[in-house]
């Protein structure tokens, strides 16, 4: 390890000598970034080692890694890169959601429904209820609340606890592929986070139209925005119907290179989205469900295929959005982080028990169930960025303190979750 | 909302029809390459399409750095210091005696061409000229090794065809890495000399000798391909040092592939982990491959119509000189019991290093007919490609059936 750890240090080094050679390329990608990019895989992945030798999750090195690289610490990955390879993530975040919907089996849901919509609504009502709650009771230290109105200040704290309601599933993919972990604790979690992904989008939707309108005061705006969400939402779906029907075409006439096929297929549909207006990850996890438990064919050549660029694409997604978490924003509103992110984490612990043991799941589910709902990551950052660009006027101090929350529950999280898959007895690979 | 969904449907009915097209080459001719897949490039990017923009295919650089270094460092493994020990002289004569000819008598006629029929100067001449000339020295394996799977007994020629094709592309990488390094483009910064055309060559030299050591190092005690996830990470800890390694070379508008070409033979010939190293490489080379024809066929854009001319051209060119190249050293340099002089009609495939440097040249000399040298290569790469495999497969019958009746038969190096 303390080799590996010298030759990183070497290669920065190295790019250091090289530094007055070197030559400004016009038209492609700044060649600095593709050498930081290199550079941060490899340190993601020692890292990851490290944590993985330490018995924590590999995903928290490939965080620390994009942490100490990235422009809050040594500043050696600047924003600008991580700009510049914006395309890399969105590549990652649409694998994933293409394996993460074709891992929701029916059957699974089927077998077990009564646990999982217990636990989702549970655990949904309990935390938005404890984070209103919370919000409301420490408002004079949150900056997104001063100054307004009773109307307008419960709307925006409604929305803040829908933001701090999302679950990761990337997160949760992440580790249950590291792990190999396959029962009845890793089905469950895996099925709430994706269901909870699909229901909170649509609270966002409700709970942003209410907070906009109050702030702004108009009435016709919000149910605009309320619209226009409303279609982006059924959008992405009807779009994830129809990547469902190219998929499978091509799993019945083609199937073949379908590691590349993926690829090409998140690409094309990042582009659609942009241009249509709707979800990638969303159209994605819709995609990769249809094709798994409607369509005509066998999914499994290509969950296959998915699973072989699991590794590489949560290095590339973990490390990146390490490197994109914001240290002295967290410094700075670290005590107010602590409390909503345990008050959270309270009401997780104590609604999903309660929740599995009236469903009567298994003893590890109730036990250990709720440790997977801890985690956040890209898709709370991804709903913090929209409040910030579409409501300003709170949202750019709430998202302070979101991303200060998010970056707490995506470290200590997947530690919990490992923990609990390890107690259960379901990892697989040590 | 229509045009997108037009574009999606463009993309989805031209993929099935060259799918079909070149599946049907595939039965007929036992086509190995992946035509279609520059289709599908062609038709997403921003020629047609435009769902992958101009800025998104440049977006793309950092997989195709990693394609273009994967397919030079797998180059670079081949070359094993304890297995080319093994490989007879006759061989490597012949193989040697092949790519020189073939290099040597292309660059002479496209230096006629650019120089004096086009007019350029003599030093984008030349490296335009040895750009091209490259290509068409490259024969790829994969045209080879089909008629190996096929064949019923075993030709004394394949061994030689096999280790031809390495040498040709050994030799086209390192001329276009030299090329590249000695009429070096771009500033360099105020505070420092500009390295003369020899120290570039030495620093590209250097990145690579550099990387291979620092990599060697890294890779060690990694564990094995066999362990659980073995070949995701070791995939992850390989894409980094070929990003580094391509990164490097980018920054000082170098070649990538030839400084993988020198970190593959330094991994290949130290430490233990050139075994899972080379399997890893080659289990991955065809989507490796195949993403780089997908993104030469988004990158490509017609060359000037005043210089489209010199595309058939080239493709002549490379004939002439393939078969030149086959025959001094099938008929002139090769032992009585090797003697093929049509041995440049078996190495007529192109395959994925041909579009490798093409693309590579149109990343670092974008001011130099890019567009040209990309138009050239696809070109010249879809047509060899479509007849290769039936050449070869006739070439190497041809050899059996006389080696048969000569009674003689060579030892198979590689095998060992």
């Amino acid at each position: 390890m303390i080799r590996r750890l010298v030759v990183l240090m070497l290669l920065v080094g190295g790019a250091v000598l090289l530094e007055p050679l070197r030559a400004p390329t016009e038209g492609v990608i700044a060649p600095r970034s593709l050498f930081l990019f290199g550079i941060l895989l490899l340190t993601a992945d020692t890292f990851g080692a490290l944590a993985h030798d330490l018995r924590l999750p590999r995903l928290l090195g490939y965080l620390v890694a994009g942490l100490a690289l990235g422009p809050s610490l040594a500043g050696i990955v600047p924003a600008g890169v991580l700009e510049d390879l914006s395309m890399m993530k969105r590549l990652a975040v649409g694998l994933i959601g293409l394996l993460a919907g074709a891992e929701l089996r029916l059957a699974d849901l089927k077998e077990r429904h009564r646990t999982i919509l217990l636990v989702l609504v549970f655990e949904m009502t309990a935390v938005l209820a404890v984070l209103l709650g919370t919000t409301l009771l420490v408002q004079h230290w949150l900056p997104f609340l001063q100054g307004l109105e009773p109307g307008p200040l419960f709307f925006v704290a409604l929305l803040f606890a829908v933001l701090l309601t999302v679950n990761s599933p990337m997160v949760t993919l992440a580790l249950l592929t590291e792990t190999g972990a396959r029962g009845p604790l890793a089905k469950t979690t895996l099925s709430v986070v994706l269901l909870a992904d699909v229901v909170v989008i649509l609270l966002f939707t409700g709970a942003f139209s209410l907070a906009r309108s109050s702030v702004a005061g108009t009435s016709e705006a919000a149910t605009e925005i309320l619209f226009g969400l409303m279609r982006e939402m059924l959008g992405s779906i009807a779009a994830g119907a129809l990547i469902g029907a190219v998929v499978t075409l091509y799993l019945r006439f083609v199937k073949r290179e379908l590691v590349l096929f993926a690829v090409v297929v998140v690409f094309a549909v990042a582009a659609a989205a942009e241009a249509l207006h709707f979800e990638l990850l969303l159209s994605l996890l819709v995609a990769g469900f249809l094709v798994e438990n409607v369509a005509p064919v066998r999914a499994e050549p290509l969950v296959d295929a998915l699973h072989q660029t699991a590794v590489p694409v949560f290095v590339i997604f973990f490390a990146m959005a390490g490197a994109e978490l914001q240290v002295r924003e967290f410094l700075a509103v670290w005590p107010l982080v602590v409390v909503v992110a345990l008050a959270r984490m309270g009401a997780i612990f104590g609604s999903s028990r309660t929740a599995a043991r009236i469903a009567r799941a298994e003893p590890v589910v109730q036990q250990y169930g709720w440790t997977g709902l801890v985690s956040q990551a890209g898709v709370a950052l991804s709903l913090s960025v929209i409040v910030a660009d579409r409501l300003p006027l709170v949202g750019l101090a709430m998202q302070t303190l979101a991303v200060g929350i998010i970056a707490f529950n995506e470290t200590v999280g997947p530690v919990l979750f490992r923990r609990g898959l390890e107690r259960a007895g379901e990892v697989v690979v040590s | 909302m229509q045009t997108t969904l037009t574009a999606l449907a463009v993309i989805a009915v031209g993929y099935i029809l060259a799918y079909l097209v070149f599946d049907r080459l595939r039965d007929s001719f036992g086509y190995v390459g992946g035509a279609e897949y520059i289709v599908i490039g062609f038709l997403l990017g921003p020629r047609v399409t435009g769902l992958l923009g101009a800025g998104q295919v440049q977006d793309l650089t950092p997989i195709v750095s990693l394609a273009l270094g994967w397919l030079g460092m797998l180059l670079g493994t081949y070359f094993r210091l304890p297995t080319m020990a093994l490989i007879e002289a006759d061989h490597l004569r012949v193989a040697f005696a092949e790519a020189c000819t073939t290099f040597g008598t292309a660059l002479a006629a496209l230096i006629g061409i650019f120089h004096y029929v086009v007019g350029y100067p003599w030093p984008e001449a030349t490296v335009q000229a040895v750009t091209l000339a490259a290509v068409a020295t490259l024969s790829s394996p994969a045209a080879i090794d089909a008629v190996t799977r096929k064949a019923s007994q075993r030709s004394p020629l394949l061994p030689v065809l096999q280790l031809t094709a390495r040498l040709d592309a050994l030799v086209a990488v390192t001329a276009f890495g030299l090329i590249l390094a000695i009429f070096h483009q771009g500033q360099v910064s105020p505070s420092v000399r500009p390295p003369t055309a020899t120290e570039w060559a030495v620093i590209n030299v250097a990145v690579g000798v550099a990387s291979g050591v620092l990599f060697h190092l890294f890779l060690e005690h990694r564990g094995s391909l066999d362990e659980p996830e073995g070949s995701s990470r070791l995939f992850v800890a390989l894409a980094g040092a070929i990003v580094v390694a391509s990164g490097a070379s980018y920054y000082l508008n170098l070649s990538p592939i030839y400084t993988n070409l020198v970190l593959g033979f330094i991994l290949a010939n130290s430490g233990g982990t050139h075994r899972d190293v080379t399997r890893l490489l080659l289990v991955t080379e065809r989507p490796v491959y195949l993403a780089l024809l997908i993104f030469a066929g988004a990158a490509w854009s017609p060359s000037s119509p005043e210089l489209l001319f010199i595309a058939p051209l080239f493709v002549i060119v490379r004939l002439a000189a393939r078969f030149t190249g086959g025959w001094i050293a099938g008929a002139v340099v090769a032992p009585p019991e090797l003697r093929t002089p049509k041995l440049g009609r078996a190495l007529l495939a192109q395959g994925g290093i041909a579009v490798a440097l093409a693309v590579n040249y149109t990343q670092v000399r974008s001011d130099l007919n890019p567009d040209l040298i990309l138009t050239a290569t696809l070109v010249s790469v879809l047509l060899f490609d479509i007849v290769a495999s039936r050449e070869t497969g006739e070439v190497v019958d041809q050899a059996t059936s006389d080696a048969r009746r000569g009674d003689t038969s060579a030892p198979d190096p590689l095998a060992s």
